[in-house]
């Protein structure tokens, strides 16, 4: 569903990622492991086009659906169908918890129906976070940081999507939402949702994933079925933590 | 690079200093004089434009404040030159202070609408205090008289090219210190600016002040310059030209707001003369073709050239398809403007910089050989201090219309101790740390602070006090370097003012050395000293939280509260941050945590407390906690961690 090949990028004159390449099947959730600074979040970046990669192919659909995304605008590579639920949240502050999300589908949105077919697709998306139920008339802003998180992959989730990249989705998050947010990816997985996670549980993430890439100073150090990197023990050693 | 840099800056000055008698045409120098002038005010404009991020369209009023002080006190008092420069400088920045005091309460719009209506208020007011300022009829100025001689133009172009050369070297020296790190911090991030101690109102209206005061000095020698001035030099589109400068030039450099000044004082003449304006727009075309040329042997996309190349080039066959510019002049202007404003976004300068140096990372001199020696006593040991219950919060209630976010919470830590506070999300853990640290005033309830009630004061008064803290969602200073972000923590160890700074005194050199050595070692202390001079965007974000904390501790502070320190840190990082929390409290720093990693706050707290819809609903040590009922269904869940 999404291929990357060799893929390059970085700030400026700081090269994060030096030439990387991941598959993600249709249907399956892959999740990316390493330290801070490997380069998680800027393949995450250059994948939804919010930074330009420097060289390299990423692609997205299967046979002759298959579409060149690398260099596009990010909202041409929405509109394509790839949702981002970005690090640190960034929801609409002064907008209403629905705004929100309407605005997540904003790509299926018409002058001649404003709001659209979404009404469904809101349905879908409280159900799967009945606390945004409760919340739904309040500004964004106002939520608290755990509120706004799931606010940010719900929206993710209103456009549709053929891919979403989850970024850290349970950064900030109580343990018991924590256990909400996994039961949820669990769900959208069973939906058949394809997803790219980047998850600080890094055993957890290995739980709910098919396939994982070890990412390493912007290279990718080893990759595998989820279950054989979770027994991995370098991966263990270096990734997973004694505790988990 | 510094021995290019002070070879260039001696042949400018060279240059600048026989000008006059090289060219020997009076028309030139008097341009070029003008040039200096503007260049002046720019320098002063670009601290509040480009470091703290305030638009003013006053400055032209006090461009005009500074030139009628000079005007007035030579047409009523004959005062000299000597005289009246300082007064115009000490009296434009008065206004500038009246203006800036009730102007930077607000901000953004509000802000350009206040310093507009100033800017004509004042324009008015010349023109109507006929008495004082000889009303339209203007003011006829000679040339300064130094012990009976006039002035020649030569002389007084010298003159303003040493005041040119001398506001350099103090604004320059001003923007490199405590104070223009100041000016940078509160653009980047004003809430943690306050809770560094760096009053953010505060150190606006300083900027302000200070910029006025260039204001105020330019306009001086532009009345000696022009010899004659008159209310309508002072209107709102020398503003918006004065704007333009700093965005054609490029904010946050000297170089630009020369090259500015130059852009909008050459600009009008350009367009009044076909010739030479043939010439340069053939020779801008050439230019872009060059610079289009080079760009496609570096792989860029021919789309992203292909529309600079042909607008260069249709100007050029333009310019020689008309017969005289006169009816043109306006639309060449705007066309000029809006190809400016699409393509040199970061200014003239920025887009060199941007092309030399490929977006080369800025980098500080940080002399590491020596910074070896310096231990870890940069933290100050705050063992033996004071009482057993370093902070009390009783019936404290915050209520955001309707919600209470904090009910009736009342809370003891003791000094010395690692005081952990969990709950579900949205139960006021963030509120009480923005309460704590003044961000909120609470509505009701007190909190004292060694015994001091602090619950209303302003965050930068608390900050100084002793509590530093962190961010939830980091909020470092992205534009400055991982050192300046330290340094700005350390603001409160300055004891040096505006004039030490600007004449470099021996406490200034000193006060700064001392900061950057003990910036170092705090940065050493947090593991982050080989990124010392990375601009602090662009670090990895576990490493942007362990800036917070090593910022944080620049505040000498007896408490520090971490917010979430490690949310989004992977299982070895979090290990090291556990070290560091360790080793903060042995150096006696109360700290306050708030963390949702129970494995964290299992391992290093002494006491914790849980909230729950503002409410505190547990409290005791992390092992009962834990296996509190109300606490597993509240928040830790079936699987407690």
């Amino acid at each position: 569903m999404l291929s990357i090949r060799n893929l390059h990028a970085g700030y400026g004159k700081v090269k994060v990622l030096h030439g990387i390449s991941i598959d993600v099947p249709k249907a399956s959730v892959v999740t990316l492991i390493g330290s801070n600074g490997a380069g998680k979040t800027t393949t995450m970046r250059a994948i939804s086009g919010m930074i330009r990669p420097s060289e390299g192919e990423i692609t997205m659909g299967q046979g002759s659906d298959a579409k060149r995304i690398d260099g596009l605008d990010s909202h041409r590579i929405a509109r394509l169908g790839l949702a981002h639920s970005p690090e640190g949240r960034r929801v609409f502050a002064t907008m209403t918890v629905t705004d929100n999300l309407i605005l997540g589908a904003f790509a299926r949105l018409t002058w001649a129906r404003p709001r659209g077919d979404v009404k469904a697709d809101l349905e879908r998306a409280i159900e799967l976070f009945p606390r945004l139920k409760e919340r739904r008339h309040q500004l964004a802003g106002t939520l608290s940081g755990g509120e706004q998180q799931m606010l940010a992959m719900a929206r993710a989730i209103m456009l549709n999507p053929d891919v979403v990249l989850l970024d850290e989705p349970s950064m900030g998050l109580a343990p018991i939402l924590v256990e909400e947010v996994f039961r949820i990816i669990e769900q959208l997985k069973g939906q058949g949702v394809t997803m790219l996670l980047v998850e600080q549980f890094a055993a957890a993430a290995l739980n709910v994933a098919d396939y994982g890439y070890v990412l390493e100073n912007g290279r990718i150090a080893t990759h595998g079925k989820a279950a054989q990197l979770r027994d991995d023990p370098s991966v263990r050693a270096a990734y997973l933590g004694a505790s988990h | 690079m510094k021995n290019t840099k002070l070879l260039v800056s001696t042949i400018a000055l060279l240059a600048l200093a026989l000008f006059p008698v090289l060219s020997g045409n009076s028309y030139y120098i008097h341009l070029v004089e003008t040039i200096m002038i503007y260049a002046i005010l720019l320098f002063g404009l670009d601290i509040v434009v480009g470091y703290t991020g305030q638009v003013s369209l006053g400055h032209a009023g006090l461009f005009g404040v500074g030139a009628y002080t000079a005007g007035v006190l030579f047409m009523q008092l004959s005062a000299p030159f000597y005289v009246s420069v300082p007064l115009a400088i000490l009296l434009t920045a008065g206004f500038g202070a009246i203006l800036a005091l009730p102007a930077l309460r607000v901000s953004g719009p509000y802000l350009a609408m206040v310093t507009l209506a100033f800017g004509t208020i004042v324009q008015i007011l010349i023109n109507e205090m006929a008495f004082l300022t000889n009303g339209p009829m203007g003011i006829k100025i000679t040339k300064p008289v130094f012990a009976g001689h006039e002035l020649s133009e030569n002389g007084y172009f010298w003159l303003v090219a040493m005041l040119l050369v001398l506001s350099l070297v103090v604004v320059h020296r001003v923007l490199k210190s405590h104070l223009g790190r100041a000016f940078e911090a509160l653009r980047d991030s004003p809430i943690a600016s306050d809770c560094m101690g760096v009053s953010v109102y505060r150190y606006k209206v300083y900027a302000f002040v200070i910029s006025a005061g260039f204001a105020g000095l330019a306009g001086c020698l532009y009345s000696y310059s022009e010899q004659y001035i008159s209310p309508n030099t002072y209107n709102i589109e020398l503003t918006i030209l004065f704007l333009l400068a700093i965005i054609m030039g490029g904010r946050k450099t000297r170089t630009g707001a020369i090259i500015g000044s130059t852009i909008i004082v050459m600009l009008p003449k350009l367009l009044d003369d076909i010739s030479m304006f043939r010439l340069v727009a053939t020779a801008l075309a050439v230019v872009v073709i060059g610079g289009a040329i080079f760009a496609l042997m570096r792989k860029n996309e021919p789309l992203k050239v292909i529309i600079p190349v042909a607008a260069t080039v249709l100007l050029a066959v333009f310019s020689y398809w008309i017969d005289a510019l006169t009816d043109w002049r306006l639309t060449i202007f705007g066309l000029m403007i809006l190809l400016v404003v699409y393509y040199l976004q970061d200014g003239v300068v920025g887009f060199l910089r941007k092309f030399i140096m490929q977006g080369r990372v800025r980098t500080v001199t940080v002399d590491t050989e020596k910074n070896a020696e310096i231990a870890g006593g940069a933290i100050l040991d705050v063992r033996e201090h004071g009482a057993e219950t370093i902070l009390s919060f009783r019936n404290v209630v915050m209520q955001f219309s309707g919600l209470k976010a904090l009910n009736n919470v009342n809370l003891s830590v003791r000094r010395g101790t690692i005081h952990g506070l969990i709950g579900p999300n949205g139960s006021g853990k963030s509120t009480m740390m923005n309460v704590l640290t003044g961000i909120y005033a609470p509505t009701s309830g007190e909190i004292e602070y060694r015994g001091e009630p602090i619950a209303g004061r302003t965050s930068s008064a608390i900050a100084l006090l002793g509590i530093a803290r962190t961010f939830q969602n980091v909020q470092l200073f992205g534009e400055m370097t991982v050192l300046e972000n330290v340094l700005v923590g350390l603001h409160h160890t300055f004891k040096s003012n505006f004039a030490d700074v600007g004449l470099m005194t021996s406490r200034y050199k000193r006060e700064e050395r001392a900061a950057r050595e003990r910036a170092f070692s705090m940065l050493r202390f947090v593991g982050l000293d080989e990124a010392a001079g990375d601009e602090a965007r662009n670090l990895p974000y576990g490493k942007q939280r362990l800036l917070e904390i090593a910022r944080a501790l620049a505040l000498d502070p007896q408490v520090l509260l971490l917010d979430e320190p490690a949310a989004g840190l992977t299982a070895p990082d979090i290990a090291e941050l556990v070290a560091i929390i360790r080793k903060v409290r042995d150096h006696g720093i109360t700290v306050v945590l708030i963390e949702h990693h129970m494995d964290v706050v299992m391992s290093v707290c002494d006491t914790v407390s849980v909230l729950d819809f503002g409410q505190k609903i547990a409290e005791g040590k992390p092992s009962d906690v834990q296996a509190d009922e109300k606490v597993i269904e509240a928040y830790l869940g079936g699987v407690a961690a």
